[in-house]
């Protein structure tokens, strides 16, 4: 697990905050209730990951967290403090990066967009910009547009794009749902380096119940209609994690199972 | 197209053209007052450009096509994102322009001539009125038909609204108003000759009508050639600056 340097973070109540918190949230929606009664926490650094089968809420709860979306009933912290609207310290992916990025802007020109957003000075973003574009593998693609770049390619610019705000907390919607399994894989290594390297907490909504746990420290399983928590896993495998290894190891194996059976229970 | 065969082809349907006006007016077909051949047009052209003040009336008229064009387009697209982005402006606006859209700009002249006289600016204002629909409905619908999730993205980065319709609504409304501002330059060119024929101000519109009147036919289908090469100018120039302004819909 990923802890954030007391050296980053200076220690106040807020580093002693759960990065994010749901406190009892009730969600309806055009008369129809999406979440019920839901809490739980995720600690500063954790990478936590949430699954389900689809209409249980997943979107909803990322929503909730980015400040989008309001909740019925309950109250949704972050870093300590109530959500009351999107905020730069939390980014979010989005899995249609085809809709997310800006198609007139080149892969440069849409990770500055955060920088702008930033009040980066215009001097340092020529340079920062390269720096995120290589991190994500993208050096030399800066300026092709998102309509010449693969599918793969436009989720890292996004990724990049999200990395440029800093963020403390990631938020990542089935980031990884809309590509090849090879790319999928390699961007699963390529994001759990990202996410530990950069100390931030991250939020990872997935149905791929071997992505939960390959990337998450803890899994969440919801239960749909209304959406609910219907269980938390830990998951102990050490980090860096390997493709091969990884899943083939018993412990990936059992978690699968107690995850499998869960989710076949709830639907 | 750059197929040299489709080429020669465009090339070999426009010399048909003029010369079967050469052969109907050789042969006698129709008089010469009617119409003049092409080689008497030409040399009719030629000389009014290079002796003439054709170039002149030509410029003068060039110039209010501009002028008006460049009205048109800006008001259109500044008109267009106010009521894009503000969905308030929408409500209040809208049945207005609606009611106002359909007048054809050349029933506003004598209005425009009673209120503020014969002065060019008049002219000009009615050029704009009339050429900046094609602008401005486009412009609307581009800053208003946001991608909701670029909408999400602008404000989990916390834009402004300022920054986000120069980032986000412009360019999204950029290829339809440049679309529109083709149309509109056409509208332009149109309503600035009609209006140079109603107002007598000075340009090609009035230099046809004069040459109509007294039968100069030579001088009537030089004008209308001449019209025709602007158009034609107008449209290939335009091409360019839609390139320029959106390389991100190259190959498209």
């Amino acid at each position: 697990m990923n802890h954030v340097s007391p050296l980053l973070a200076p220690v106040d109540e807020a580093s002693a905050a759960p990065a994010i918190a749901f406190d009892d949230i009730r969600l309806e929606f055009g008369g129809k209730c999406i979440l019920e009664g839901l809490s739980f926490a995720v600690a500063q650094g954790e990478f936590a990951c949430v699954v389900g089968p689809s209409g249980c809420g997943k979107t909803t709860l990322l929503r909730l967290v980015t400040g989008l979306l309001s909740p019925s009933r309950g109250e949704v912290r972050r870093l300590g403090n109530a959500v009351d609207g999107p905020s730069r310290e939390v980014a979010i992916v989005f899995q249609d990066y085809g809709r997310a990025l800006l198609p007139w802007r080149t892969a440069a020109g849409n990770v500055g967009l955060a920088l702008e957003a930033m009040g980066t000075p215009r001097q340092e973003r020529a340079e920062r910009i390269d720096a995120l574009l290589d991190k994500v593998g993208l050096s030399g693609h800066g300026d092709k547009y998102p309509a010449q770049l693969s599918g793969g390619m436009q989720q890292r610019v996004q990724i990049a794009r999200c990395l440029a705000q800093e963020p403390r907390i990631l938020l990542m919607d089935e980031p990884f749902g809309a590509l090849d399994a090879l790319t999928r894989q390699a961007l699963q290594d390529e994001i759990a380096g990202l996410v530990s390297d950069s100390g931030a907490t991250a939020l990872f909504v997935t149905h791929d119940l071997d992505e939960a746990i390959y990337l998450g420290d803890r899994v969440f399983a919801l239960e749909a209609n209304p959406g609910r928590l219907a269980d938390v896993i830990d998951v102990g495998l050490a980090r860096p994690r390997d493709q091969l290894q990884t899943r083939e190891h018993p412990e990936f194996l059992r978690l699968r199972h107690v995850l499998f059976d869960h989710v076949q229970k709830s639907h | 197209m750059s197929n040299p065969s489709l080429r020669a082809g465009s090339v070999l349907v426009t010399f048909s053209i003029f010369l079967l006006w050469q052969v109907t007016t050789t042969s006698g077909l129709v008089k010469p007052i009617f119409l003049p051949s092409p080689s008497s047009t030409f040399s009719n052209l030629w000389q009014g450009l290079t002796r003439g003040d054709l170039l002149a009336l030509t410029v003068a008229t060039i110039e209010r096509m501009i002028f008006g064009w460049m009205l048109a387009s800006l008001g259109g697209i500044l008109l267009g994102a106010l009521i894009g982005l503000s969905p308030r402006a929408r409500y209040w606006l809208m049945p207005t322009l609606e009611l106002l859209r359909p007048l054809p700009a050349s029933t506003l002249l004598p209005v425009g001539i009673a209120l503020f006289g014969l002065q060019p600016g008049m002219l000009l204002g009615i050029i704009a009125f009339g050429a900046v629909w094609p602008v401005l409905l486009p412009t609307i619908h581009g800053f208003s038909a946001i991608d909701p999730r670029l909408r999400e993205v602008a404000r989990t980065l916390g834009i402004g609204p300022l920054d986000f319709a120069i980032k986000f609504g412009l360019p999204n409304a950029l290829p339809d108003a440049i679309a529109g501002m083709r149309l509109s330059l056409t509208a332009c060119l149109i309503i600035t000759v009609v209006g140079e024929m109603i107002t007598a101000q000075e340009g090609l519109g009035a230099t046809i009508m004069m040459a109509a009147r007294s039968f100069r036919s030579t001088d009537l289908y030089a004008g209308i050639i001449l019209l025709g090469v602007v158009g034609a100018i107008n449209n290939t120039l335009l091409g360019f600056i839609e390139r320029a302004l959106t390389p991100w819909r190259a190959g498209r």
